[in-house]
């Protein structure tokens, strides 16, 4: 049975190309754009890994993944933003982040980070 | 240090003319051994030997014995100051900007544009931090970029793509493209606007509309002149208060007076910068996470207590800073007083007032740019 990979991020371009990588290597993929939906998301799907992105509609990705952090069962999370500061990492890793990648990234990046965490 | 590489620039002289001590000493008439006491500027040269010599060299008598450039040795002077050249050997300075004079050049060079460029840092990097307009802008443009590159990445790498998602590839990457070049001309346009706008926390024109109909120019500026520029008899001289001076005196130089230029802040008790007017050498952020050293905020412990301190930049400039907080309105009973302080600053040798007794109190620009080490006030890390 194939990992199940949640993508939370509000930009669709970068949904359907992330999606299209994914599948293509063998993930089943879901996705989410807004910020207050995904718990109720992840709570259904019960992925392997979240893909999150930081600045999300209606709820912050920090604000998600300390829910994640509170489940019995936490998935793994890519916290997958635009911000780099190091605050911002530092933050993430504060809360319990399982690793931190900046836009933009190479698509082999991504994968290979992805095909490591589910391993 | 008066012809003190006279010595020196005869040596290099000498040289280039491919003359040795014994030549040079024979035609000028005088010993080996005293020339080179006087290459090594061990003795000094003046009346018929100089002359001799200068005349052996085939220069001017004048070219051996001009000082180096005063702007020169200044920003050499300044250089050495700073905390980053605490070992600089200062005493032969003059000796080094003669022997090397175009190292000296680009050391000083190099200097300058540091330190202009650690103003400019100062004005960037609390746009960066603060700006939400601006940080909203490029978290745009990141993203734009990261879904281009990512589906550009899957054309060109990717060849049996369904028709269909071809499609969709290709015009996601038409509508990012679009969105990322709207952004772009934002962002432009929203600097061709700071640009034309000027500083966008220089004093309300209600204020200084007031100000100048409270002091008007021509008698404060000669009461100003007349009283050495003192604060507490300018406010009671117009019966006004020491912010409403502070404004004024800062304004002077800009309204043509023949006055020295003085720097100004004012902040609220949040650390808000309320009124900024900056100079060259101490640049002020405009939102804040300023050096929270700066006797500015420590008027607030002592609220309508005139403080006067004299503080130094990190580059080694001292500043006079003369510093009250005020209420913002009428004290009343009942109401927790609204206090603003306001501190008004110029360099230390341009100061009309009475010296500081106490030594420089070391203070920043603001923690991102300042490069001080074991700064019990540091909040966050520098960039330097």
């Amino acid at each position: 049975m194939s990992k199940h990979i949640l993508i939370v991020e509000d930009e669709p371009n970068i949904i359907e190309s992330l999606s299209f990588l994914l599948d293509r290597a063998g993930f089943t993929v879901s996705s989410e754009k807004d910020g207050a939906m995904a718990m109720e998301r992840i709570r259904d799907l019960t992925p392997d890994l979240v893909i999150l992105d930081v600045m999300l509609p209606n709820r912050s990705g920090f604000d998600v993944l300390r829910d994640i952090g509170e489940l019995a069962e936490a998935p793994r999370v890519l916290m997958l933003t635009a911000k780099g500061q190091a605050r911002d990492r530092q933050t993430a890793e504060e809360i319990g982040v399982t690793r931190f990648m900046t836009k933009p990234f190479a698509n082999a990046e991504i994968l290979a980070t992805v095909q490591e965490m589910l391993t | 240090m008066p012809h003190s590489l006279t010595g020196t620039r005869i040596r290099q002289h000498r040289s280039r003319a491919g003359l040795s001590q014994t030549a040079l000493a024979r035609q000028a008439g005088i010993s080996t051994s005293y020339l080179n006491l006087i290459e090594h500027n061990k003795r000094g040269i003046a009346g018929k030997i100089l002359l001799s010599i200068a005349r052996e060299l085939g220069v001017p008598a004048s070219s051996l014995t001009e000082e180096a450039d005063s702007e020169l040795t200044t920003s050499l002077l300044e250089a050495a100051s700073t905390e980053t050249a605490p070992s600089a050997e200062t005493s032969v300075l003059a000796e080094f900007a003669g022997r090397f004079p175009g190292w000296a050049q680009l050391l000083a060079s190099v200097y300058r544009q540091n330190r202009d460029q650690e103003a400019v840092i100062a004005a960037l990097s609390d746009r960066l931090v603060h700006d939400p307009f601006l940080a909203e802008s490029l978290h745009l443009m990141l993203s734009n970029i990261t879904a281009i590159r990512s589906t550009a990445e899957i054309l060109t790498s990717v060849e049996d793509i369904a028709a269909e998602q071809r499609t969709r590839f290709n015009a996601a990457i038409h509508d990012e493209s679009k969105r990322l070049s709207d952004a772009t001309q934002a962002l432009i346009r929203y600097f061709d606007k700071e640009a034309t706008q000027g500083a966008p926390n220089e004093a309300p024109d209600e204020v200084a509309e007031s100000d100048v109909a409270s002091m008007p120019l021509e008698r404060f500026a000669s009461t100003a002149l007349a009283s050495d520029f003192n604060p507490s008899a300018l406010a009671s001289e117009f019966r006004t208060n020491l912010h409403a001076v502070f404004r004024r005196l800062a304004s002077l130089k800009n309204e043509g007076v023949d006055a020295p230029e003085m720097g100004l802040i004012i902040t609220n008790a949040a650390g808000q910068t309320l009124h900024r007017h900056a100079l060259p050498d101490f640049p002020l952020p405009r939102h804040g996470n300023a050096c929270p050293l700066w006797p500015v905020f420590q008027g607030f412990s002592q609220p309508e207590r005139p403080l006067q301190d004299l503080i130094e930049l990190p580059g080694g400039t001292q500043f006079v800073t003369l510093t009250v907080a005020l209420p913002r309105s009428e004290i009343a009973f009942g109401d927790s007083p609204n206090y603003q302080s306001a501190m008004l600053f110029l360099p230390s040798d341009q100061s009309p007032w009475s010296p500081v007794p106490q030594p420089a109190r070391r203070v920043g620009i603001s923690c991102r740019i300042c490069p001080r080490e074991n700064c019990a006030a540091r909040s966050e890390e520098t960039v330097l």
